[in-house]
């Protein structure tokens, strides 16, 4: 049970138990109808299915597009949706889904097998007359095939066993064929938008509001999710409310009945007002802070694992978070397949870190800072806006290091020059980590140099590194994502948590949850896989 | 004087032009663009092959003169590109943000305007020493009040606490009421501050002793004589403090969560969004221009003494 199911099922038995009394009717009868009030934090850019990702896009577009297969959020498992079954050959390079009859687009056209290849064939290949980028999630595409109206099959280049999960995910969402004909450019406009999903877009007023109604014929949600037919809502209204002072007093104060982004400290003052914070896990790649050994002064092994026994994530969970954010004990969250605890190699000794940067050769100072050969031991990096408390983790580390002699310099993450200076590993050493995605294949993403390539290792968009490149890495992470045995796959992903730590390329911190807050009587809540909200069972018990 | 009104808008568009290129200069000049800043985003996960085929596309690495070009051309068409980050025309962004934010601003003005003679007549009023200090000491009070801090309290206390007004999905007066003062009060101390300062001076000149022994009541001179002399000097700051406006709105527009200029603004920034940058510049450009041209032309209307010596050169 995750933390935040327990808090759920706690705060959801508690009104039972307060309000069964009171009730004559059945305690969980959905009641349909009503408009779902929902605070963003941000404005949602791109509507491009792969650009799912950033949560402001992704809580829309889980509302308005319908993927291929559904993920069970609870088992992880791929299970149907818009395909009915499907078949993936021996080593993952050829997958056949057979669709469910009868599934239209909020435009009337067809749902069938040519606009699902039409979909993929975009994902998987980009577009360029149209700017369209390539999805994150699909690997090694080669092309696709219509077999008959209602069977596509798809074909890739190499051995791509993540793929099947990939169909499940909000980047991988299917739209009709004249949304697919828009260029990029265009796509920041939800009402272009058309998917099949239980909402549809009704209007908008662009980095404001968003009003979806419900799609009154939709049936066709995932197959095995208790609720079948039209959403219970009538309407959602998105409303970009930027400030959390103004989210939490308009939520608690009555006038919002769902809020997404509430910090740490603010949850106290909801809970107390029995109202539910929800903290869905991301089940990727944890809250971490990498190191780019790029840069001499992080070329040692011994200096990267002095680092990593100085940070004293207890410390930190204390101070600045809460109870929904777990300490991480892998690179992977504890939820995310193919977790393996490495707690042995994060462990927190101050003794211990002082002995290895001695042992590497850095002596303390004249002013108490660390230095070898004239270097000091000052590294640099930049606070990431969309990771909760960023800024003051990364400043509650610098005062961990400051203990072993380690000046640590937090920047702001809203510099104009951050984007450029990540890119380099003399400017930054460090930089800030998080990935969520419910497959292995997270973990090459979050490392792989033509990918993420967050320990800038040679052969990625940056054009500053010099030599740093970790073969043995690479090639586990290559396995990942292209070992079609399921059992050697997870092999995989454990040996890459296990040599990423011993390296000490990275200090994972704690798991990410996506935090949100709801009214007392809002019901039906669910997240997918990674956090992002599915409002299509949700009823108001007002 | 129509001679003298072309060369003003002669210098109104070279200014515009001016703005225009040095701002283009400038965003130029930094570090990154929005096209890197998008597409690097790790939410993309994007390959730096992908990256770079995007970059062509977009032909963000063509030489300076040409993109200069092209974006000038364009804007003389009216055409201001598309935004990176939203993904949609800069046109239909400004169509939606601009009229909000005029209206705060022109309301928020008003509601300064007003609020400013109120206190400048109310001091001018005031019965005793001690109160006319108070009075007096209000506008540096408004100025050092954080505009952020402000307006959270008035979120708190009237929407939240007293629920007279609703922030989240208001009507059309309640959407207003809020921001307008919110904004009303900075703006309104340095108006006061200059009328009460003005007030005083004039009070002093010999003619108001003559009216006054003519039988005019306080009011009477207050209002025809003092206020008429005074307004000149507020007309030239009102110019000036357009700019707080806007800078105001920034604020007010993000606590308050109101679509606008400053918003549009203040994301542009951060994601280096140089098509919808340029855009806000050349068009705040146009305001200043505009709000001083109005200013320089409506001087003679208030002052005959002008009035005369323009006629003369024209």
């Amino acid at each position: 049970m995750t933390p935040y199911r327990k808090i759920l099922a706690l705060s959801l038995g508690l009104l039972a138990a307060t309000a069964l009394p009171a009730l004559t009717r059945a305690a969980d009868a959905p009641v349909k109808g009503g408009t779902l009030v929902y605070l963003e934090q941000q404005a949602h850019t791109n509507l491009y299915s792969p650009a799912g990702g950033f949560y402001p896009n992704g809580g829309i577009l889980n509302q308005i597009t319908d993927k291929l297969t559904y993920q069970n959020p609870k088992t992880l498992e791929i299970e149907p949706w818009l395909a009915e079954s499907w078949q993936i050959n021996e080593n993952a390079t050829e997958y056949t889904f057979k669709l469910r009859s009868g599934i239209t687009f909020s435009d009337g056209t067809p749902v069938d097998a040519a606009v699902i290849a039409k979909n993929f064939d975009t994902y998987g290949l980009g577009d360029k007359a149209l700017k369209k980028p390539i999805s994150e999630v699909v690997n090694n595409y080669e092309r696709s095939e219509v077999i008959d109206p209602l069977t596509v099959k798809f074909y890739f280049k190499k051995p791509s066993p993540g793929f099947l999960q990939g169909t499940s995910v909000i980047g991988s969402g299917i739209v009709s064929l004249s949304t697919l004909a828009l260029p990029f450019e265009q796509l920041g406009d939800a009402t272009k938008i058309i998917g099949s999903g239980p909402f549809v877009v009704a209007a908008e007023t662009i980095g404001k509001t968003l009003d979806l109604k419900v799609r009154e014929d939709y049936k066709w949600g995932p197959a095995k999710l208790e609720h079948q037919g039209r959403a219970y809502l009538d309407e959602i209204k998105y409303i970009v409310t930027g400030e959390d002072s103004v989210r939490i007093g308009a939520l608690l104060a009555g006038q919002a009945d769902f809020i997404r982004q509430i910090q740490a400290y603010d949850e106290g003052q909801v809970e107390a007002q029995s109202f539910t914070i929800y903290a869905p896990g991301t089940r990727g790649m944890n809250n971490s802070i990498a190191f780019r050994p790029d840069n001499p002064l992080l070329a040692d092994v011994k200096v990267r694992k002095a680092l990593s026994l100085a940070v004293n994530r207890d410390e930190i969970i204390s101070t600045i978070f809460s109870k929904n954010y777990p300490k991480a004990t892998s690179v992977l969250a504890s939820t995310a397949i193919g977790y393996v605890p490495q707690t042995d190699k994060l462990e927190f000794d101050l003794e211990k870190a002082e002995a290895l940067l001695d042992e590497a050769g850095f002596k303390a100072g004249s002013d108490g800072i660390r230095e070898k050969d004239g270097q000091k031991l000052v590294l640099t990096a930049y606070a990431s806006l969309p990771q909760p408390q960023s800024q003051a983790v990364l400043q509650l580390i610098a005062q961990q290091w400051s203990k072993i002699g380690v000046k640590f310099n937090v920047l702001a993450g809203d510099a104009g020059s951050k984007v450029v200076d990540e890119l380099d590993p003399l400017k930054t050493p460090i930089a800030v980590a998080m990935v969520g995605r419910a497959d292995p294949d997270v973990v090459k993403s979050l490392y792989y140099p033509t990918l993420r390539n967050q320990l800038l290792q040679q052969g990625g968009t940056s054009d500053k590194v010099k030599t740093f490149s970790d073969a043995k890495l690479n090639a586990i992470l290559d396995e990942i994502a292209s070992q079609p045995d399921r059992e050697k796959r997870l092999k995989a992903v454990a040996d890459a948590q296990a040599y990423v730590l011993d390296q000490a390329y990275a200090v994972p911190i704690f798991e990410e949850p996506q935090a949100f807050a709801g009214a007392p009587y809002v019901k039906g809540i669910a997240f997918e896989a990674v956090g992002r909200p599915s409002f299509y069972s949700t009823w108001l018990d007002k | 004087m129509s001679r003298y009104v072309v060369g003003r808008i002669g210098q109104a568009l070279l200014v515009l032009w001016a703005a225009f290129t040095l701002s283009f200069i400038l965003l130029q000049a930094m570090p990154g663009d929005a096209v890197l800043i998008k597409f690097l985003n790790p939410e993309f996960g994007l390959s730096a092959d992908q990256i770079r085929e995007i970059r062509a596309a977009y032909a963000i690495d063509s030489g300076l003169l040409v993109q200069y070009a092209n974006t000038f051309a364009n804007f003389l068409q009216g055409d201001f590109g598309y935004s990176m980050q939203a993904g949609v025309p800069v046109s239909a962004q400004l169509a939606t943000n601009l009229p909000p934010t005029l209206k705060l601003a022109g309301l928020g003005f008003l509601a300064a305007t007003i609020l400013a003679v109120f206190i400048a007549f109310l001091s001018t009023m005031a019965p005793f020493a001690w109160l006319k200090n108070l009075i007096q000491s209000l506008p540096s009070l408004f100025i050092s009040v954080p505009v952020f801090w402000l307006a959270i309290m008035l979120i708190q206390i009237f929407s939240f606490r007293l629920k007279l007004v609703s922030v989240i999905n208001p009507g059309p007066w309640e959407s207003v009421v809020l921001p307008v003062a919110t904004l009303a009060v900075p703006i309104a101390a340095p108006l006061a501050q200059i009328l009460i300062r003005n007030i005083d001076e004039i009070r002093t000149r010999p003619f108001v002793p003559v009216a006054r022994a003519k039988g005019a009541s306080e009011i009477g001179i207050l209002w025809r004589h003092v206020a008429r002399n005074a307004i000149l000097p507020v007309l030239t700051i009102a110019g000036v403090l357009f700019g707080e406006l806007l800078a105001g709105a920034v604020v007010t527009e993000t606590v308050f969560g109101l679509n606008g200029i400053g918003g549009l603004t203040e994301k542009a920034v951060s994601n280096q969004d140089l098509s919808v940058l340029q855009a806000v510049v050349v068009i705040s450009a146009a305001a200043f221009v505009t709000i001083n041209l109005a200013v320089d032309l409506a001087y003679p209307l208030l002052d005959p003494r002008l009035r005369t010596r323009n006629g003369a050169t024209a």
